[in-house]
């Protein structure tokens, strides 16, 4: 069985507005990504920031193929391979997760820097901040806390092949040997099934890390990410 | 016509030249109601019988399994492209 992969790249023009424009005008370097819809497309848009002084710089994050791209999974800024430090971001496309992911990778970083979403279909600019994910953030710090309390932990492991990470899971006993690991296999996700296994006091979420965010908000048991669950104490640290 | 470019040309030379006689096309959520054309477009140019996957399609990590007992021979994911896989994350 082969695999062929479209990247269905936008076929209209990708370009800054000029309200865009006189509002980056404010930042000296810009760290620029986008979704394979738009990365191969980004030219212009190269040309009028530096037309206008302002540093373009970018990086091909740990797990994309190409520089500029972005996915909705690279909420950890070592991810992104950025080696310059900038003033803002800029994400080209349309939707929130993606940029939403440029907000994650700074969660645990000293100074914000804002990211600009440029829509360039609806051409329109907005902002995200880390307000836009205090929610989730503070789901994270409490579920956290109980994780490190709680005994019984239901390590949720998913069969997508690009997801599972059933052997970097292990390391969970080796670090908490104290604890109860329960294993548990699914392809989708579906908090809803939780309620079902009464004796899981917290849950870890081994698949896409955007799940244990994200999604977390809206399940009232408690619910981790792997990598946050394996080094707790000093992730706990990190929130302000 | 579609806003991206769907590439079918392509994926019809993929299907002549593999003699992929059944295909799985894989579409985010944006882009699934693309499929009727692009079934159309492999009925019209090959022999290959197409199948849509309703549900999610969350990525290149999220590559359906147990497709064995469809005699798939080809999935055609769209928008999206590698992804390299890590231990970890």
């Amino acid at each position: 069985m082969e695999l062929l992969l479209i990247d269905a790249v936008y076929q209209g023009e990708v370009k800054l507005d000029n309200k865009t424009l006189e509002y980056l005008k404010r930042y000296k370097s810009i760290a620029l990504y986008a979704a394979v819809q738009f990365s191969s497309k980004l030219e212009n848009v190269i040309k009028q920031l530096e037309q206008k002084g302002i540093k373009v710089v970018s990086s091909k994050p740990a797990r994309t193929k190409e520089k500029y791209q972005i996915l909705g999974c690279d909420i950890y800024h070592g991810n992104l391979n950025l080696k310059e430090d900038v003033d803002a971001y800029l994400h080209i496309g349309d939707g929130r997760f993606h940029p939403l992911a440029l907000v994650l990778q700074q969660r645990n970083l000293k100074n914000f820097k804002e990211v600009v979403m440029y829509d360039p279909i609806a051409k329109k600019m907005s902002m995200l901040t880390l307000k836009d994910v205090e929610v989730i953030l503070k789901k994270s710090k409490a579920s956290l806390k109980l994780f490190l309390l709680k005994k019984n932990i239901g390590v949720i492991l998913t069969t997508k092949p690009g997801q599972q990470q059933y052997l970097y899971s292990l390391k969970l006993k080796e670090r908490y040997p104290d604890k109860e690991f329960y294993y548990f296999i699914d392809d989708n996700i579906n908090s809803k099934n939780f309620e079902n296994f009464p004796f899981i006091d917290v849950w870890v979420n081994t698949a896409c890390p955007r799940i244990g965010l994200d999604d977390a908000v809206y399940v009232k048991e408690p619910w981790v990410n792997l990598d946050e669950a394996l080094d707790a104490e000093k992730r706990l640290g990190e929130f302000s | 016509m579609s806003s991206y470019n769907l590439e079918i040309e392509r994926i019809i030379r993929k299907i002549k030249e593999k003699k992929a006689k059944y295909v799985l096309l894989q579409l985010p959520d944006g882009l699934k109601p693309e499929a009727e054309k692009i079934v159309q477009e492999i009925q019209k140019n090959t022999n290959a019988i197409s199948f849509i996957w309703l549900g999610d399609c969350f990525g290149a990590c999220d590559i359906p399994l147990g497709l064995q007992q469809f005699q798939i021979d080809l999935i055609v994911q769209f928008g999206h492209n590698t992804f390299i896989k890590e231990f970890g994350w």
